[in-house]
């Protein structure tokens, strides 16, 4: 009879969840573009079990993770911290990966992976720049889709410096670009870097090593990937389940926990 | 006494200094506050007074302090001004206002222009070069004035037998607190990482002889229980102040236990005894001189990156398998030698987190998930 496990992430901007078979199949996704402390966790939960047809009681494991890990008591069997869970499902989907480079809402992970397991991490402090939400606030200024920001990026012709790393600074330098009716494309280009920038400098602190998977919702952003990936001087692997990374981390924890 | 009783009374006290300097206010003494770092208390108990550390506060939000100082400046040194400000520490007689880092230098000026028509105000300027002996007898003349701005306040002189007195009740006090910090690393599954951190900070705001004895008969109660068979990790703490309970309580939801600590609030302040013989006043400038491996002072040998060898042995000496560092906002000293401490720790396979931390701050989430995913680690290696 097969085995299976839940893994929740409720991160600060978003509410992943994922279901795997015998710690070895995805059977169920759900994702809401809500996270910690509202309705978000719930309904992705309800969204996962009804994709896969199943139950709460039909879950041999469930775990948490994410910054609103510690809120899902009356689900979740036990949690655990965002970066264990990134580390090990970003191997699941990379076997050879070495370092994870994970942005998410408000935080910038840099984990290094030994054998698939998680040796060395570096976090970003108290400090939005580099992560969703420094983008989330140049898009609100550029009066774009944060979505869209990738495929813009790539129209530039004219890379413009950002130079601050603050990012209520960053704002100001962007809404002065734009009183010089510089290029939207080209700003946004010059914000991609900024944020490459930044997250060069701390991955560098761990160390890069190939292969470097990037994970959380910012890799969807194709030209923030292109931007890191310059940086770095090395290709950066994504996948298409890029945000379900720490959910599907933490189901991965579950059939441990359920088979241990 | 029961350990629980004798813990919970330093966990009042360093709960609520406030209500310690209104106590001693109304047994008629007179109180002094101590600011950061390495002031010779010994003076003002020499003085028959009550040395009253300010170390910041926890539970305080910046706002007077802000007429004073900018954005990027220590939040431990906001808070002592804003304590002043706000009437916190209206029951001083006086404070010592030690100028070792670039954030204390200016601040003691701050305080100097805000305070000192209400409170005298004691500059001190320690020697940068603290061996030699120029040093020695800057030093000498520096502690001569506390000496004597204090007994301005006492309105009589400070007999130098007082004065080795006070040595001999503070040298058994910190050796009272070394023992303690060994038996909290034995005895990590009763004394947490906040009880530890609450016992230690407890002796900022009590009279000397009196702290003594109660951790004199805590270490009793200690020593006579069995070494505990601790599951968890252990870590060493470096920094320059850690006792957030909010904080702490993370370390004991992971599993974690401090097995010693770097940290100047805690043990940095207690590693070095006076000399108990001779000129007292030269026992104190030597002790001084011989505070090592303190990122707040000179190395005149620190090319050799001697203090990161030092913190990295500790963590190995005390059977922790890791460190963390919190790396107070703001804290230049500690900032610009952090490379040259991970160096030592990396060479030494000593893994270690850097956690950014102020007095101002009042979400731990980020801090949460650091030390969960380090508690992993750690996990992982053993």
């Amino acid at each position: 009879m097969s085995i299976y496990t839940l893994g929740i992430d409720v991160g600060s901007t978003a509410s992943k969840c994922v279901i795997i078979k015998d710690g070895a199949e995805i059977t169920a996704k759900a994702l809401i573009d809500v996270g910690a402390g509202t309705s978000g966790p719930a309904r992705a939960i309800a969204a996962v079990l009804e994709n896969a047809g199943m139950t709460k009681e039909d879950m041999a494991f469930v775990m948490a993770t994410g910054y609103g890990r510690n809120s899902l008591d009356e689900i979740a069997d036990g949690q655990m911290s965002e970066l264990s869970c990134h580390a090990r499902g970003a191997h699941f989907l990379f076997p050879e990966v070495h370092t994870v480079i994970d942005i998410g809402g408000q935080d910038v992970k840099v984990i290094e992976i030994e054998d698939g397991v998680m040796k060395n991490f570096a976090m970003n402090d108290k400090c939005a720049a580099g992560t969703g939400r420094f983008l989330d606030v140049m898009a609100r200024v550029l009066e774009v889709r944060v979505q869209d920001l990738g495929d813009l990026a790539e129209k530039s012709t004219r890379v413009i410096g950002i130079s601050s790393t603050c990012t209520v600074f960053a704002e100001s330098e962007v809404i002065s670009q734009l009183s010089m009716d510089t290029d939207k494309c080209d700003i946004i280009a010059g914000i991609h870097r900024s944020v490459a920038g930044r997250v060069t400098g701390l991955a560098r602190r761990v160390g890069v090593r190939e292969q470097v998977v990037m994970t959380g919702g910012v890799a969807q952003n194709r030209g923030i990937v292109k931007a890191l990936s310059e940086e770095l001087g090395c290709e950066i692997h994504t996948s298409p389940l890029t945000q379900y990374n720490g959910a599907l981390g933490a189901a991965l924890f579950a059939y441990a926990k359920a088979t241990k | 006494m029961a350990i629980e009783a004798l813990v919970r009374e330093f966990e009042q006290v360093a709960a609520n200094p406030q209500a310690q300097l209104k106590k001693y206010k109304e047994a008629g003494k007179k109180c002094i506050g101590v600011m950061p770092y390495y002031a010779p208390e010994e003076l003002v108990y020499a003085a028959g007074m009550m040395p009253f550390g300010m170390w910041g506060s926890n539970k305080k939000t910046i706002s007077r302090a802000k007429e004073y100082c900018a954005t990027f400046y220590c939040t431990i040194a906001q808070l002592d001004l804003e304590m002043l400000l706000d009437g916190t520490m209206d029951l001083l007689d006086g404070v010592i206002t030690p100028t070792i880092c670039d954030t204390l230098r200016p601040m003691s000026q701050n305080i100097r222009v805000a305070m000192s028509e209400k409170l005298p105000c004691i500059f001190l300027a320690h020697p940068q070069y603290r061996k030699p002996e120029f040093g020695m007898k800057f030093c000498h003349d520096q502690y001569t004035h506390i000496r004597t701005e204090l007994e301005k306040i006492k309105g009589s002189a400070i007999a130098d037998a007082d004065i080795s007195e006070a040595i001999r009740v503070y040298n058994k006090s910190r050796a009272a607190r070394r023992a303690f910090v060994k038996l909290a690393s034995e005895h990590c599954d009763v004394i947490t990482a906040t009880k530890r951190a609450a016992v230690l900070k407890a002796s900022w705001f009590m009279g000397k002889d009196e702290y003594t004895e109660k951790l004199e008969a805590l270490n009793a109660e200690l020593s006579a229980l069995p070494v505990c068979n601790w599951k968890g990790t252990k870590v060493v703490t470096s920094g320059i102040i850690c006792d957030n309970p909010t904080l702490l309580k993370i370390f004991e939801d992971n599993n974690i236990a401090i097995a010693a600590d770097d940290v100047a609030h805690e043990s940095r302040a207690f590693r070095v005894d006076a000399d108990e013989t001779g000129d007292p006043m030269t026992a104190l400038c030597r002790q001084f001189a011989e505070q090592d491996y303190d990122v707040l002072l000179y190395d005149e040998a620190s090319n050799k990156n001697r203090r990161g060898e030092f913190v990295a042995q500790m963590v190995k000496d005390s059977g922790a398998q890791g460190l963390v560092l919190f790396m107070q906002q703001f804290c230049d000293p500690e900032e610009m030698e952090y490379p040259y401490l991970k160096k030592a720790l990396e060479a030494a396979d000593v893994p270690h987190i850097k956690l950014g931390i102020d007095q101002q701050m009042r979400d731990f989430g980020q801090a949460a998930t650091a030390i969960q995913a380090f508690a992993d680690v750690l996990e992982m290696r053993k």
